[in-house]
């Protein structure tokens, strides 16, 4: 168990209202339009210097899923395991685990009161409790490593999208994290602007950087992934090598999306 | 003019003392938001003047320190006053921030606390600089209350030395006048709050 960098165990998520929820609590019967369930038992092991990239169609629970893999969505049910520790038992620091869990959002979500170095120092400073200077440099690093010094001392508001996202990236790399997840990266950039963001996804993959990508970037996770993912109504249906995806899936649901995904690319 | 200025800035920083905590809670500790509720109902629902001199003659005798104090007095009911507002405005800035920045803190490691004074402090304030200019004249306008302490104080005393049995009683009356007002602004409030949360449900929020 201790080679996993991270673990999920049969995790279940739902989302619903209330009544929803707790009807399915005490056994009642519940209409099932009136919850969602995004996460349905599912299991994943990831090595240290794996790179997998899950897809999927929009609304399947993705996004859901990875959340609860860095506990910012509590599962229902199922463990999650950040090397040897379960982070679904009671009681375990979450904050501590979170700390070594890098993550990265479709939207950004930069402190936006914050300089883009003042982003990435505000958990080595006051979670990592580094002294000041060895923060900065750290910060800088991180900065300089996907290529946004320039932006050090500017505002989330004063960058591009593709700088503001690289510059999440480094918020999330600087901790020295077990695991990156990566929420989408790209989706809410400009086409221009992906590229750039696409560029800094690769240079981490090259050095071996510990990777689970949500995206639709299918040149790169055929380039970078060692395994792709296919995730659809909350389950995983399909797991293999890009080139299994790009040749033959072995599923009909995988291979619609794939058509279409690559139709919509080459079109483009 | 130094009184209305040192009443009102001091009761303006214990607003803040008091209003950020209230709206935090309200909003991230939903179990307990009902007693924050309750206070800022009562303490936006009775005339300030009322409080104060219910304070000031009710608690007075018995606490002499420090609410036979005038100036205590003022300060002590416009703050807790102005955190009941402040904490209003605060509430509105924190939904204006969003809950992504919480988000964003707890992913790097963040507690919820560490969240909110890192994170969401900083931004609430500037989102809260329109609401909090309003409030402050409020409090510049209500400091000249004490003078209609020290002016009633002066009245009763020689009340007091005129008829000297059987004592007179003070508090009873603002104590009635302050549960009139609660009768006449509970309702209306609680409506809106209802008709409010129904809308929200209605459209989906």
């Amino acid at each position: 168990m201790a080679n996993f960098v991270m673990e999920a165990r049969h995790v279940y998520k739902a989302y619903g209202s209330k009544k929803a929820k707790k009807a399915e609590k005490t056994g009642t019967c519940v209409d099932a339009k009136h919850i969602v369930e995004a996460v349905k038992d599912v299991s994943l092991q990831i090595r240290k210097g794996d790179i997998k990239l899950i897809f999927g169609p929009s609304g399947s629970g993705k996004s859901t899923f990875l959340r609860c893999l860095a506990m910012l969505d509590i599962p229902d049910r199922g463990e999650i395991y950040l090397g040897d520790e379960c982070l679904t038992k009671p009681g375990v620091d979450l904050n501590k685990a979170r700390a070594r869990i890098g993550f990265v959002f479709q939207h950004i979500y930069l402190f936006r009161h914050l300089t883009a170095l003042g982003n990435v120092e505000l958990a080595l400073r006051q979670v990592l409790k580094l002294p000041k200077e060895e923060a900065r440099q750290r910060a800088l690093d991180a900065l300089t490593e996907v290529k946004v010094t320039d932006c050090a001392n500017k505002y989330p508001a004063q960058m591009s999208g593709g700088q503001a996202q690289r510059v999440g990236i480094a918020r999330a790399l600087a901790r020295n994290p077990d695991i990156i997840l990566l929420d989408e990266p790209t989706s809410a950039l400009d086409p221009e602007l992906t590229g750039e963001v696409i560029d800094t996804l690769r240079d981490l993959a090259r050095e071996g950087t510990t990777m689970l990508i949500v995206s639709h970037e299918m040149p790169f996770a055929r380039e970078v992934a060692e395994e792709m993912i296919f995730y659809d109504e909350g389950t995983i249906l399909e797991t293999g090598p890009p080139s299994q995806f790009f040749n033959a899936p072995s599923t009909d649901r995988a291979k619609q999306f794939m058509n279409r995904i690559i139709s919509r690319t080459t079109r483009e | 003019m130094p009184l209305t200025l040192s009443i009102s800035l001091i009761s303006f920083l214990v607003g803040i003392a008091v209003g950020l905590p209230l709206a935090f809670i309200r909003v991230y500790e939903k179990e307990t938001s009902f007693l924050v509720d309750a206070y800022e109902k009562i303490f936006r629902g009775i005339p300030e003047i009322v409080l104060m001199l219910i304070f000031f003659f009710g608690l007075g005798p018995y606490f002499p320190f420090p609410f036979n104090n005038a100036f205590f007095v003022a300060v002590f009911v416009l703050g807790l006053r102005s955190g009941a507002n402040q904490s209003q405005i605060y509430r509105g800035a924190i939904h204006g921030v969003g809950n992504e920045q919480m988000i964003a803190g707890m992913s790097i490691g963040f507690s919820k606390w560490k969240s909110i004074w890192h994170i969401m402090i900083p931004q609430v304030f500037t989102f809260s600089t329109p609401g909090l200019g309003s409030e402050y004249a409020l409090l510049i306008k209500d400091s000249a209350y004490v003078y209609v302490i020290f002016a009633l104080v002066e009245v009763m005393t020689r009340a007091v030395q005129i008829r000297t049995s059987p004592p007179y009683d003070a508090v009873t009356p603002f104590v009635l006048a302050a549960l009139i007002y609660i009768a006449l602004t509970f309702p209306i409030a609680f409506w809106l709050d209802k008709w409010g949360n129904k809308r929200k449900k209605k459209i989906g929020l």
